[in-house]
């Protein structure tokens, strides 16, 4: 019996190298314990997600900046069914929308180390990295203690 | 440009079929060309199809040619499928409304269909969440009942919408689904039943989610002239406004307000030169109870965050305020993504032609469709006029 996983012909995850992305920085800061995006040189425009060019001015060379690894939760739910292929075994997990203190920036991310009963909107979060099998990163956050 | 009236309304029966794409094709095929009296295959010299996610869950591209094959149609002038998510279906009335007012189309089949259960639901989860920014939002398990789920929170943070009055979108839209042999699920629903439905994604439970269900529904346009041909009864698309914001979740301007929302409603009321005032009915996208409550909000029906008031009130039910989703919804009918948009005007048509059963039947004048998309950064609506 072939798992659903094996029969997924794409997973969710960015493709992070230089070869596939020009926005591979990222993904190395992640892997220093860095979140970051791109600040637009020209018109000095901060955005989220990381760009390559910017959508306000088009100016097309950008600095990386640190974004704060501390915020708190703006919106969060679990989902408990009916998670997509790939994700079936996670059930039940925790999604929030994280504002990042000191900066007018929100993101979405898992909340990895609670259920949903135990957070409410404005407790404070930190930066988790996570590593992938194939060694790609990605970021979710955990409770600030 | 010239006027484009709705002539003609065909639906299959919504649900988990035993049927394929291409069998609900043909279905829905033969539904219209039973409706409409003097509709020749080879006049129609136009089909736009809205589907959403048929590359994905029917593995099939390419579907406007092969929806015209199952349909047994030959478009000598445009043939083509529209794509906007949940939205292809009103997007395809949009594309069909501008050939005809243009004259470069004069008469047209519209078709949404969608068939979403697939042996592995999971499978159709994962397209689903593929709608919302995959690499950012769908990575995080971000999916349509979670994402709602959030806005519900918020809204229930912001203004005290409550668990019941969320709850009692459902009922209202099982009452009016009782009557409708299309409707996924057409049976009565209490509060109580709604409230211990299973949890998917806090705040929401099951049965404030509307369904994955297969589906198609379908309607024939043609020009002011050539309307009274194939009807008495001729429905004007009188206006139309779309607008779109933003994708991704976490840059929206508000989850609890949905300004697209507001600006495609007053575009399409300006264009028809009528006020919300001025509806009879309302169809309105429901993908979720939390939805129908902004809505109502958004809408201008009631003050801004007092929604749950509205519904409390029985403001949306047959003898109130405006009658809302008197088809059950997408609540109750089932949501095949491509086919809502075209099922909402097939539902305000033949309420202005009697073509429903008494128990929610209002008939009326003037109606509103609205369909939305995604992170709710999309919304389409579409006002509707009783000509004849």
């Amino acid at each position: 019996m072939v798992s659903p996983d094996e029969r997924f012909a794409f997973d969710f995850y960015p493709l992070e190298s230089e070869q596939q992305t020009r926005i591979a920085p990222f993904f190395e800061h992640l892997r220093q314990g860095r979140l970051t995006t791109t600040k637009c040189a020209e018109c000095g425009l901060v955005l989220w997600q990381p760009r390559v060019v910017c959508a306000h001015c088009h100016g097309d060379r950008m600095e990386w900046i640190d974004l704060p690894s501390a915020g708190t939760i703006y919106a969060h739910t679990a989902v408990l069914a009916g998670a997509p292929v790939g994700f079936e075994k996670d059930v039940p997990f925790v999604v929030a929308v994280v504002q990042l203190d000191g900066i007018d920036l929100k993101v979405t991310a898992r909340i990895d180390d609670a259920r949903y009963e135990e957070l409410r909107i404005g407790d404070p979060v930190r930066l988790k990295v996570i590593s992938l099998q194939d060694g790609r990163q990605w970021f979710r956050f955990v409770r600030a203690r | 440009m010239r006027k484009v009236a709705i002539v003609g309304t065909g639906l299959t029966k919504w649900g988990v079929r035993a049927a394929t794409y291409k069998e609900l094709a043909q279905e829905v095929s033969k539904s219209l060309f039973d409706d409409v009296d003097n509709l020749n295959r080879e006049e129609v010299d136009t089909l736009v199809v809205g589907s959403a996610l048929v590359d994905r869950l029917a593995f099939q591209a390419y579907p406007a040619p092969l929806v015209a094959e199952q349909m047994g149609l030959e478009p000598t002038r445009m043939c083509l499928r529209t794509e906007m998510a949940c939205v292809s279906g009103q997007a395809a009335m949009r594309v069909a409304y501008t050939a005809i007012a243009s004259g470069l189309s004069d008469l047209a089949v519209v078709v949404g269909i969608e068939k979403m259960n697939l042996p592995n639901l999971a499978e159709t989860q994962a397209s689903m969440a593929c709608v919302l920014d995959r690499e950012w939002d769908g990575v995080n398990g971000l999916n349509a009942p979670p994402y709602f789920a959030l806005v519900a929170q918020r809204h229930m943070h912001e203004y005290g919408t409550t668990r019941e009055q969320m709850g009692l979108v459902k009922v209202k839209n099982a009452e009016y689904s009782a009557s409708n042999p299309y409707a996924h699920y057409s049976k009565r629903v209490s509060l109580d039943k709604v409230l211990s439905s299973p949890l998917i994604a806090p705040p929401l439970r099951l049965l404030d989610c509307s369904g994955i269900t297969d589906g198609a529904a379908a309607v024939v346009m043609t020009h002011g002239e050539a309307a009274k041909r194939f009807t008495d009864t001729p429905v004007f698309i009188e206006g139309l406004g779309q607008a779109t914001s933003g994708s991704l979740v976490s840059n929206l301007k508000s989850l609890t307000t949905w300004y697209p929302l507001k600006t495609a409603a007053a575009d399409a009321l300006k264009m028809a030169g009528v006020g919300i005032g001025d509806m009879d009915l309302a169809e309105t996208h429901d993908c979720f109870t939390i939805s129908e409550i902004i809505e109502y909000e958004d809408l201008g029906l009631c003050a801004k965050g007092e929604g749950g008031r509205f519904i409390e009130d029985g403001q949306s039910k047959i003898g109130g305020a405006l009658p809302i989703n008197l088809r059950g919804g997408l609540l109750c009918c089932g949501h095949p993504l491509g086919a809502t948009g075209v099922a909402q005007a097939v539902e305000v048509t033949q309420q202005f032609k009697a073509q429903v059963p008494s128990e929610r039947h209002v008939g009326g004048e003037w109606g509103l469709c609205h369909n939305l998309s995604g992170s709710a950064n999309n919304h389409a609506v579409m006002v509707l006029h009783r000509g004849g």
